[in-house]
């Protein structure tokens, strides 16, 4: 047993709000787990040793502003260190969107809270149990929302931090979410959320786990989809000392289509992983999950891509493609992917590969005179940045590329 | 400019250019007609360095230095420029961020200046105009979704961007309407300066309609049959190459 854990579970009987009922529930599956270990499928490649029995104040007095990203434009909700310091009263939001606090009570926190997110993920549950700090999204029903709605997730130093994000879109509505993560200090921060998509809904959905250094950073964001829905998602990730995040896809309406882009460009000896999940549970479906690393000298990466095609999902159309590029001969991924398919009438595609040079790009960029150990870099670095130029949302991804591009020129130095 | 002496070639076993010689001088057009298979492709490939097309013998002179021992990228740095038939996509590269390195690269073996990122969108945007592409492409991954027809005319672009000493342009007509042909045909002819060289490779004479060329030769089994003026062309177009004695195969996808 884990020291942290305990300390958790005992945290967690002191925790008092309007969710208590649905926290306890949590709680008691939170007391049937046992502390993960190498034998743990879901860790095995991910020691959990740094955090076994850390021991951080859990508040902490720092301010931050959000990051300014240029013609951005978002409705900026900031936590630092698990305080919401945003004055949400104070917020000017166009029609058809509610934004509250968690500590709030409301239906659709109600709705949604621990009812998206699987409760099988350990570091889940004790957010389930200590996250009283989070923020609730409602769109109404047949609403667009055009400006971008960004939570902010700063983890300072010496901290442990846990925070909620609750998403709700009735029929028809459309918006952008942005998750916003980062922090370099000793940290541990869980970061959850949950997005329940109804009909005709549209949900374009970011989220950048920047943490850096000694941060540990374990979170998910997880997502229902009804009928005739989109998810269209894009996942930037660094490593940190640990970060850790898991993605739940759950098809639970038909014709649902979710497209998953994710990137990951890891320094030198640092550690990230990234279990997704999609579920097909009902028919006509389709998913696309694009998954790219760049890894540094001494880092591990660990990608676990698992489709679940359930019996009655008929008609599903799923693919997961996962390449990797690793900078020397110290850096390590461990991809698995992990097909279940009990219907029969279905298209699966699933690949992983350690990615080679395309020869014929390679020879196009010289024949222009670019020397070779520059074509290498722009097409090392354009695997990843691939997915940034596939976010819809031009705005992030002209503040995202040179910031990716500058890290990865500086692995590349020191790998 | 350009001297090809007794040239041979092959790809993996099979040897595809036997013995072709060629003199091209500054300023100079040349065309280079042929059937399918003669071996056209492989001599820009040959040219260019590409991996796997190996010189058996014979010797290339490119401005007085001996190109087959040059690298890929330093015979494009000396002024070569291939224009492809079926240039390669590259999505995760930006065409705006491969066309500032690739013009500095040119630059800097010119002993010229690299330009400032002002500078350079000036130019790719006039660029761009020429060749009628949309500017909203140089965001786009190199060649990526771009139909056939814009790839060629990316290809140009390149051609006016990076003026280069001599361009070899490989079938920059296939696969083109009328409209297309001539915003390339115009690209093309506002290069002509009188130092800068062409071939121009096709397998039909529509396209040296709009390029006029001061020479044209006729490429068969690997080696030049028949040189002769524009009048060649003409005459390549009324009767095909059935007098090669060899059926023509038409044009392959």
């Amino acid at each position: 047993m884990s020291q942290w854990l305990a300390h958790v579970i005992e945290r967690a009987a002191a925790v008092d709000d309007w969710l208590s009922p649905v926290r306890a529930e949590a709680l008691a599956k939170l007391k049937e787990q046992s502390w993960p270990g190498r034998r743990t499928e879901a860790w095995r490649y991910t020691s959990l040793h740094a955090v076994e029995n850390l021991s951080l104040p859990t508040e902490s007095n720092a301010q931050a502003e959000a990051p300014a990203i240029k013609g951005l434009d978002a409705i900026d909700l900031v936590f630092v260190d698990g305080r919401l310091t945003s004055d949400l009263a104070a917020l000017n939001l166009p029609e058809g969107l509610t934004i509250r606090s968690l500590t709030d009570k409301s239906d659709i926190a109600e709705q949604v809270f621990t009812q998206v997110k699987p409760s099988h993920h350990l570091f889940g549950l004790v957010n389930d149990v200590l996250a009283t700090q989070g923020i609730v999204i409602e769109v109404a029903a047949n609403a667009t929302i055009e400006r971008p709605i960004r939570v902010v997730n700063f983890a300072t130093d010496n901290v442990e931090s846990h925070t909620r994000v609750l998403v709700s879109l009735g029929d028809n509505a459309k918006a952008t979410v942005i998750e916003h993560g980062s922090g370099t200090g000793h940290s541990l921060n869980t970061a959850f959320a949950e997005y329940d998509i109804a009909d005709n809904a549209r949900l374009e959905h970011y989220r950048f786990a920047l943490h850096q250094g000694e941060a540990i950073h374990v979170g998910g964001s997880h997502f229902k989809l009804a009928n005739k829905s989109r998810l269209n998602s894009t996942l930037i990730g660094y490593g940190s000392q640990l970060t850790r995040l898991d993605v739940d896809i759950i098809h639970a309406g038909e014709h649902a289509h979710a497209k998953f882009n994710n990137a990951y460009l890891l320094a030198p000896k640092e550690h990230f992983d990234l279990h997704s999940t999609i579920e097909h549970a009902m028919p006509n479906g389709t998913t696309e999950e694009n998954a790219r690393g760049i890894i540094g000298d001494k880092a591990k990466a660990v990608f676990n891509g698992r489709i679940h095609i359930h019996r009655d999902a008929q008609k599903t159309l799923a693919e997961l493609n996962n390449r990797n590029l690793l900078l020397s001969r110290g850096a390590q991924i461990n991809t698995k992917p992990e097909l279940e398919i009990y219907a029969d009438d279905v298209q699966c595609a699933h690949g992983a590969t350690v990615a080679e040079i395309d020869e014929e790009a390679l020879y196009y960029l010289l024949t222009r005179g670019i020397d070779k150990q520059k074509a290498l870099v722009m097409l090392n670095f354009g695997f990843v940045q691939e997915m940034v130029f596939d976010m819809p949302n031009e705005a992030l991804a002209e503040w995202l590329q040179p910031i990716l591009k500058q890290r990865f020129e500086d692995m590349m130095e020191r790998s | 400019m350009l001297t090809i002496k007794d040239l041979h070639a092959r790809v993996e076993e099979k040897t595809i250019i036997k013995g072709l010689n060629l003199e091209i001088k500054p300023g100079e057009v040349h065309a280079i007609m042929g059937p399918n298979g003669a071996g056209k492709s492989t001599l820009g490939y040959v040219l260019s360095g590409r991996d796997g097309y190996e010189v058996e013998q014979g010797e290339v002179n490119f401005n007085g230095a001996n190109l087959l021992d040059m690298e890929v990228e330093e015979r494009a740095q000396a002024g070569l420029f291939l224009a492809f038939q079926y240039p390669v996509e590259i999505p995760g590269v930006s065409n705006m961020e491969f066309m500032k390195e690739s013009v500095n690269a040119m630059r800097k073996a010119r002993g010229e200046d690299e330009l400032s990122s002002a500078e350079f969108l000036k130019m790719a945007k006039e660029a761009c105009k020429q060749v009628n592409l949309p500017l909203d492409f140089l965001k786009r991954g190199v060649n990526e979704g771009f139909s056939g027809g814009e790839k060629k005319r990316n290809e140009i672009m390149q051609l006016i961007m990076l003026k280069p000493k001599l361009a070899i342009l490989d079938e920059s007509d296939s696969g083109l309407d009328v409209d297309a042909l001539q915003v390339v045909a115009n690209g093309v002819n506002s290069q002509r300066d009188g130092e800068r060289s062409f071939i121009v490779v096709t397998h039909y004479q529509r396209l040296l309609d709009f390029i006029e060329p001061d020479y044209v030769h006729i490429l068969a089994q690997g080696k030049i049959v028949k040189s002769g003026g524009p009048e060649l062309a003409k005459e390549v177009e009324a009767s095909g190459y059935a007098w090669l004695g060899q059926a023509d195969e038409g044009e392959k996808a």
